[in-house]
């Protein structure tokens, strides 16, 4: 300081002989260390310089944006100009998002530069040094808020020819401005809806963009409730945030306010928008949610890695290692069961033979992988088409259903020994019949993500949320990783031969083992049927039984053909049968799916257990039962998703939860994806979720909801709503 | 156990509690009070209550404690007005009152005329109010419905000299309540410094 002062003194004189670059003396306030710093070295007559106050910051302390959210204030300058020179607005860079407890403030920490633009009149004269005085006020609060005041000057020469860059600071301010948010066209409109102002912003700067943690900052204190999350909807031509409505668009306004402006923050740059009022255009909407941006830097109250939070904080990496967990835990949801018999089977057959094994187990992870990619891919893509589909729609289709159904029956008709595929190819070519048991893996992969892929295990919900908000490539990872979480227990199996010889010698036993893991399958195909019958109605539910059954006559007569094939004599007439039943199954099948779905009759509130009725869910009837101060549970659900029903029926369906619900007021809502729903599926979205189950509780009044684990227990379901119920 | 962590782990998603719109019921609460008596909202229905979120430390608190706050005070209590300033900050922290007898030597040395202080070093009235400032002012009609909240004036300032040129909302509001008018300005932003809760 001393030594700066010293040359300061020793240049002075110099100033007179040639026009010296700008100069300017920091002054310390506290916390602060203020001055004033030129984007230019010298002004030039009829142009404009910008001079930025910089503010360098102790440490954990702000100084706050020009509406300084919740609490603060912002910075002030007053500035004391020679004659004909005149000052404009703070180009204020955009600010950092700070958390103090329950409240939201918006402020700078570090170093701050705070430019204005100087407009030096046409008048000034080159040769001349002149001093620009700027008294600056400001508030910088850490625990506690201290107002500091500076009185800063900068002395600059003013020069005829085009100015050159500041040497010290030229570079920096300069960056500072280029920073700065600025209007890029944007389009902007809001909409009012209850407490929610959505906010909706396109534009060619926005196409593709990376929407992760967009914020918007609004310019006057009272637009929004500054503390509430910013919910981020994607758009293929832009985004639009979901605001709490604060007092300007609340019913105490004194006029309904025509503009909203501010800025616009996403990752690494800014734009100034004016929003008008108007409707939500379809480009800022429809590619799915994203996690509402974090709460700012010193939050105490963010989540910390909770696996089952809709936000992901750690993008990519995070999301991968989740959708792994996902995978893995997939494995123990009551949705996978069935399959798991299968791959018990197929294991136990080959347990003592460590090459098959390993090739059986690679077999089987390649058809888990191939078919989740396909499925993802053909997800992503319909998505793309702008369809309002969820993991799992595959099954919201009842063509699906039935086929599936009727290839659980075989499944398990051939577990059961009534038919063997390929024992002809067996008799015959010996060792050829690798080949066709590495297809069998493959094809249990295949099924075993088919039919249990749609229930979302816990971790898996958040990734697949993720993943359905990023490009298709990052999407197909998350799904690759999921596909290798789930495969890796039975490929991790294959590969351990010292577990498998644990195993008894193949023998008898085993066709006792086959013959009983064939009922599990018959549950799946039960389940399906039944799955199937919701969606088509009682007719359709007729033929498809019937279908069964001429399937299963046709199953039944191959497996007498293989066998007589197999003995030398002509299977040709049972082969026969078998061609002439399986062909009346699939024009049953087929007219199955023709017969008329009956209408569905006018939505009831419907028994979910005793005492507690769950009603059909829909947004409005929320927000209405929120306001008549009631606590609302909605349970995402449909019929194909097992984990859903074993939730239902343990932890939604007792007296003890109906009476817990009557007690605080509660009332359950029930939101069923059997048959597609685009409301439902945008519902699970906004909560960063790709299929059900979820599990929202709503505080009573208004607010946003608790989303609870996708395992429920009675329990932890009056918990909630307990919670809920207090406050 | 595993499902109550998770419960845990999403509960920051729960937003704090809602903005209540205005001409709504002012939230109930009862805190103690310098004299160690539970006070509640309750109680006063039937008059016109003001609330001031104080910090002693606060340089706008300080502010308006130049003679200011205290002038309203006396000729709100004057009036028939119940005035409850509100001490949040939680221990530990800025203008935080160990006990009533604390409060009270700071009042006696500012002179302060409320018609008693509460103690909240909880946060749970200034929860229940969504304070943010000190000061944040909130007025309560003799029906208990909340009718302003927000800045004690529109010179967001820590300037003793901006109080003269300012217009003050809760002097505007209190007048319009006694002259049986709709308050004209309902609501307005707090300023100052934050309000002290306790840390999460």
């Amino acid at each position: 300081m001393l030594l700066r002062r010293l040359f300061a003194a020793v240049l002075a004189p110099l100033a007179l002989f040639a026009a010296a670059p700008a100069s300017a003396e920091v002054v310390k306030t506290g916390h602060l260390e203020v001055e004033l710093v030129s984007q230019e070295a010298a002004a030039v007559p009829g142009s404009t310089v910008f001079v930025a106050l910089r503010q360098k910051i102790q440490a954990h302390w702000h100084t706050y944006w020009r509406n300084p959210g919740d609490a603060g204030d912002a910075t002030k300058i007053v500035w004391t100009l020679p004659a004909g020179w005149t000052a404009g607005d703070i180009v204020w860079p955009t600010p950092e998002r700070v958390r103090v407890g329950p409240l939201q403030d918006y402020a700078y920490s570090g170093e701050v530069l705070l430019p204005v633009p100087i407009t030096v009149p046409a008048s000034a004269k080159p040769g001349q040094t002149v001093t620009l005085q700027a008294a600056a006020a400001f508030l910088v609060c850490e625990e506690i808020c201290v107002p500091e005041d500076a009185v800063v000057t900068l002395s600059l020469p003013v020069v005829a020819g085009p100015a050159k860059p500041d040497p010290k600071w030229g570079d920096t301010v300069g960056k500072v401005l280029a920073a700065a948010p600025k209007p890029a066209g944007l389009k902007a409109t809001w909409k009012k809806d209850g407490e929610t102002i959505r906010l909706s912003v396109t534009g060619a700067s926005l196409r593709g963009a990376d929407f992760a943690d967009a914020y918007f900052f609004p310019y006057s204190g009272k637009a929004i409730d500054h503390a509430a999350p910013q919910a981020i909807e994607r758009g293929a031509e832009g985004l639009t945030l979901s605001l709490t409505a604060g007092f300007d668009f609340g019913p105490e306004a004194t006029e309904a306010p025509t503009e909203l402006s501010g800025v616009l923050a996403l990752k690494g740059r800014a734009y100034e928008i004016t929003a008008t009022p108007g409707e939500t255009p379809a480009g800022s909407v429809g590619l799915g949610s994203l996690p509402a941006a974090g709460a700012g830097s010193t939050g105490g109250s963010q989540a910390a890695g909770g696996g089952d939070a809709s936000g992901l904080a750690g993008g990519l990496p995070v999301a991968l290692l989740f959708a792994f967990l996902g995978g893995l835990i997939l494995n123990l949801m009551p949705c996978v069961f069935p399959v798991l018999s299968l791959k018990a089977a197929s294991l136990a057959a080959h347990a003592h033979d460590a090459g098959r094994t390993r090739a059986q187990g690679l077999a089987f992870l390649a058809g888990v992988v191939a078919t989740f990619i396909a499925l993802a891919g053909l997800l992503i893509a319909v998505r793309a088409g702008g369809e309002a589909v969820g993991w799992g729609f595959q099954l919201q289709s009842p063509a699906v259903v039935a086929v599936l159904a009727l290839l659980m029956l075989l499944v398990a008709l051939n577990l059961s020994g009534v038919f063997e595929v390929g024992a002809a190819v067996q008799g015959a070519a010996g060792g050829v019949s690798a080949g066709s048991g590495l297809a069998g893996a493959f094809l249990t992969g295949a099924l075993a993500v088919i039919v249990a892929a749609p229930c979302t295990a816990p971790f898996m919900a958040g990734a697949l949320g993720f993943a359905l908000t990023q490009p298709p490539a990052f999407a197909l990872l998350v799904f690759l990783a999921l596909a290798l979480g789930f495969a890796a227990p039975f490929v991790i199996l294959a590969f351990a031969p010292g577990l498998l010889k644990k195993l008894p010698r193949p023998g008898a036993w085993m066709d006792v083992l086959k013959h009983a893991l064939a009922f599990p399958m018959y549950g799946a195909a039960a389940w399906l049927v039944w799955v199937f019958s919701q969606q088509a109605g009682g007719v359709a539910l007729a033929l498809l039984l019937a279908a069964a059954v001429l399937v299963a006559f046709a199953a039944w007569a191959y497996g007498l053909g293989e066998t007589r094939r197999f003995a030398g004599k002509t299977p040709l007439v049972a082969f026969g049968f078998a061609v002439v039943g399986l062909a009346g199954g699939v024009l049953l099948t087929i007219g199955a799916l023709k017969a008329p779905v009956p209408a569905a009759g006018p939505q009831t509130a419907e028994a979910a257990g005793p005492g507690l009725v769950a009603e059909p869910w829909s947004p409005e009837r929320v927000a209405a039962l929120q306001a008549q101060g009631k606590v609302v549970m909605v349970d995402f659900t449909a019929d194909w998703c097992v984990t859903c029903k074993v939730n239902e029926k343990t932890a939604l369906a007792g007296p003890r939860l109906a009476d817990a619900f009557k007690a605080q007021n509660a009332v359950l809502l029930k939101a069923d994806w059997t048959r597609r729903d685009a409301t439902i599926a945008a519902a699970l979205a906004e909560h960063g979720r790709a299929g059900v189950p979820l599990y929202l509780v709503y505080p009573k009044g208004a607010g946003a909801p608790v989303i609870l684990p996708q395992l429920l227990t009675e329990g932890l379901v009056i918990e909630a709503v307990e919670k809920a119920a207090k406050g | 156990m595993i499902t109550r962590r998770l419960i845990v782990a999403s509960a920051p998603l729960v937003v704090l509690a809602p903005s209540f719109a205005l001409a709504a019921p002012a939230p109930a609460f009862t805190a103690r009070d310098i004299d160690g008596k539970t006070r509640s909202l309750a109680e006063f229905k039937g008059k016109t209550v003001v609330l001031e979120w104080v910090n002693e430390g606060c340089p706008y608190v300080k502010k308006h404690y130049s003679g200011n706050m205290q002038g309203l005070q006396q000729a709100a209590t004057a009036d028939g007005v119940v005035w409850l300033s509100v001490a949040s900050s939680a221990p530990g922290k800025q203008g935080y009152f160990a006990d009533g007898a604390q409060a009270r030597t700071w009042m006696s040395a500012k002179g302060a005329k409320p018609t008693t202080l509460l103690l909240d070093p909880d946060g749970v009235v200034a929860t229940a109010y969504k304070a943010k400032t000190t000061p944040h002012m909130y007025v309560i009609d003799p029906a208990g419905q909340l009718v302003y909240q927000g800045a004690i004036d529109d010179k967001p300032s820590n300037k003793v000299e901006d109080i003269a040129g300012a217009k003050n909302y809760v002097a505007a509001a209190l007048s319009d309540l006694k002259a049986g008018r709709k308050v004209a300005v309902p609501a307005s932003q707090p300023y100052g410094c934050a309000v002290k809760y306790k840390d999460a």
